[in-house]
């Protein structure tokens, strides 16, 4: 751990600089200076991986149509029945899953993060945090992707979204909080004990049917009851209000995910900071 | 160059974990300690743990370089993680004033599939220096890695030495105020060796940056570096001038201590000997015979083979000597000529063969004395590779010319035509 008094470090066995203000200054002028190399290693990332491939930059939009496609079936056929949810369910369906994908392909992509860095890791003293926020960087584009998509779809269904779709990308924050504060922790777990990675990819698919993403909260009912107290199930939903309804459902609901999500995320952060050292050697 | 600059070292040891899963538990043990800032006994050792780096304490300041050697495992990659503040130690503290840059690993970042030229933004990120900083300096960059065309293919189609110019390259341009470097010039051909000494002189202790140089060969340590570290088992050996750590290093990695006349270690080739004709003992002597345990460039030496025969024997088995340096190269190699009969015959018991230099001329430094007995066409009796270890300390004035590089004196004379 480090503490900077007039350009000199200090290592030593045990440094719990607490939960002071110096502490948190420290880590956002790290997080800020560091914002060079995020994205230079976002950069990299997203240029080498479709490289390589044939179909390249089209999996973006490939991968999210098939999704979409497959509920969309699933519902054509009555097997997945919603009622009436005052817009075509391809547009329904396809919000959720837009909203959603922030948190089903952000969170493995964090968890792993850090183990793909490899070698330099263990040999290169740089901010481990922006191996884990580059690692967002993915999902936010292929987040626009997929809000391209959704505003193309939006077109083709005659679908007027709400005045207040301005306010979507405000309404994401909290989502990308609750990801990078989930993310940060899970990354660490992972270093340690390697079947983190893995578990949180199982859990993340069967999270996406319990949670309403593809289909609208209910009234009673055992998993009503559960996404009341579900963030994400808050946060998706409130995605999908503000783009179409014009008003939010519940807004308390989605004044304490909130709140949740950025003290997560201030929680894991500075966890993660103290943490950074141990993971060179557990490697 | 930052002048307040400095590395300030005190006890500091590191403890490592040997088992997977107790390095597992481990791991989450010290996480929490770490969170709940609790201080857990570290200065202890748990279950399969052990000391990487135990109790190492320094002060450099600018224009110091130190050289760490020692054996594989000694700790040194550890110690230079713990400089370089990847890692935290287990006791004492380390105090680091000034910008510090790493050639530990080279190519840090690179991707495969990215190109040379989008790569050298890469590595350049990672080791701190931003678009700016790399677009200012690419053309010197791109000189030094030398690669040419190759600068635009993936990095993928690299050889391994194409690879560590181009690491090295961005590396080199860090500008730091404190240097480490890790055994990565191992890799590379003559003439990128040859460019990275030219740059550690030229650009690093030109300008008076403090280098830490982690090096298998005491031969670059000892011409580089002005102070040097020696570990082993992560303690310190030896720590002082570098021009002083070449025989503590060398006995360090053998049992024995210099002696007069020592018993030859038992470190004979896997062969089967006959063991008819046993050598006990090497003693060296001065010109009338009496024991020695060192002498001057251009004294007489004689070494005198102390052998044991099973029984009386009428071919004596061709004795050799070889004398090499501490590294193992051959110096000077003698044997018996083909024709010395008459005195080839050996009792049983005790014999003595002697081998006499009238003047052994070989320059000031450490000299080990290799014994056989028998070999091409005979059968070998015994082999000792270290049957004495002996130095050569200074020169009567006759040989005072002798002093500096070089392996042996040769007799010569000056003179103005």
């Amino acid at each position: 751990m480090e503490e900077k008094t007039a350009g000199e470090r200090i290592y030593l066995p045990v440094q719990n600089a607490g939960w002071g203000w110096a502490i948190w200054r420290e880590l956002f002028l790290e997080l800020y200076e560091s914002r060079g190399l995020i994205w230079r290693l976002f950069l990299r990332d997203f240029s080498a991986r479709y490289r390589q491939s044939i179909l390249g930059i089209l999996w973006a939009l490939i991968l999210p149509a098939l999704g979409v496609g497959t509920f969309v079936l699933l519902n054509r056929s009555g097997v997945l029945q919603v009622g009436n949810v005052g817009v075509p369910y391809t547009v329904y369906a396809l919000m959720g899953l837009t909203a959603w994908h922030v948190f089903g392909g952000g969170l493995p992509v964090c968890t792993g993060s850090i183990l793909a860095g490899g070698s330099m890791v263990v040999k290169i003293n740089f901010p481990k945090k922006a191996l884990v926020i580059s690692a967002l960087g993915q999902v936010v584009f292929e987040l626009l992707i997929r809000l391209g998509l959704l505003t193309v779809v939006m077109i083709v269904f005659r679908v007027a979204p709400s005045w207040t779709v301005v306010f979507v990308p405000m309404v994401l924050i909290p989502l990308f909080l609750f990801v990078l504060g989930l993310g940060l922790l899970l990354s660490l777990c992972n270093v340690v004990i390697r079947d983190t990675a893995g578990v949180v990819g199982v859990v993340t698919s069967f999270l996406m049917f319990l949670t309403p993403v593809v289909y609208p909260a209910g009234e009673g009912g055992l998993l009503a009851k559960i996404s009341v107290y579900n963030p994400l199930a808050v946060l998706v939903t409130a995605f999908r209000d503000v783009a179409l309804k014009g008003t939010l459902t519940d807004p308390a609901a989605f004044g304490w995910a909130s709140g949740l999500s950025l003290i997560l995320f201030l929680f894991s952060f500075r966890v993660f900071h103290i943490m950074e050292a141990r993971i060179a050697e557990r490697i | 160059m930052n002048q307040t600059a400095r590395i300030k070292v005190e006890g500091i040891s590191k403890k490592y974990v040997t088992n997977l899963r107790r390095s597992m538990l481990y791991g989450i043990q010290d996480i929490a300690h770490d969170f709940f800032g609790l201080s857990a006994r570290r200065d202890r050792l748990r279950k399969d743990e052990f000391w990487a780096v135990k109790d190492v304490s320094f002060e450099l300041s600018p224009g110091d370089t130190l050289g760490i050697v020692g054996a594989n495992g000694s700790g040194k990659s550890t110690l230079l993680k713990l400089l370089n503040g990847l890692i935290k130690p287990d006791t004492g503290r380390i105090s680091i004033r000034g910008r510090t840059g790493a050639l530990i690993e080279v190519g840090a970042g690179f991707h495969p599939l990215l190109t040379g030229r989008e790569n050298i933004f890469v590595n350049g990120a990672i080791l701190g220096m931003g678009r700016a900083e790399i677009k200012r300096k690419w053309d010197s960059i791109v000189e030094f890695a030398g690669i040419g065309d190759f600068l635009d293919m993936p990095v993928k189609f690299y050889s391994s030495g194409m690879y560590v110019r181009l690491g090295f390259a961005v590396a080199a341009h860090c500008e730091p105020d404190i240097l480490l470097v890790d055994e990565v010039l191992a890799v590379g051909d003559v003439a990128f060796q040859k460019k990275c000494f030219r740059f550690i002189e030229e650009t690093i202790l030109g300008k008076g940056v403090i280098l830490c140089f982690v090096s298998h060969s005491i031969y670059t340590v000892t011409r580089l570096c002005s102070k040097a570290l020696l570990l082993d088992r992560g303690c310190i050996r030896f720590a002082g001038k570098a021009s002083e750590v070449t025989p503590e290093y060398y006995k360090a990695s053998r049992a024995q201590s210099m002696g007069n006349s020592s018993r030859p270690e038992p470190r004979r080739p896997d062969q089967d000997y006959a063991k008819e004709v046993r050598l006990t003992h090497v003693e060296m002597c001065d010109g009338s015979g009496n024991p020695v345990d060192s002498l001057q460039t251009g004294d007489p030496v004689e070494f005198r083979l102390y052998l044991d025969a099973v029984r009386e024997m009428h071919f004596m088995p061709r004795p050799s000597l070889k004398i090499t340096d501490l590294s193992g190269t051959a110096i000077v190699y003698s044997t018996t000529r083909g024709s010395d009969q008459e005195w080839m015959r050996l009792r049983k018991g005790e014999n003595i063969v002697r081998c006499r230099f009238d003047s052994l001329n070989l320059i000031m430094g450490q000299y080990v004395l290799q014994a056989k007995l028998g070999g091409a066409g005979d059968l070998v009796q015994d082999f000792v590779r270290e049957a004495k270890l002996f130095e050569v300390k200074g020169a009567n004035e006759q040989y005072e010319s002798s002093l500096g590089a070089g392996l042996v004196y040769a007799k010569n004379q000056w003179s103005l035509l």
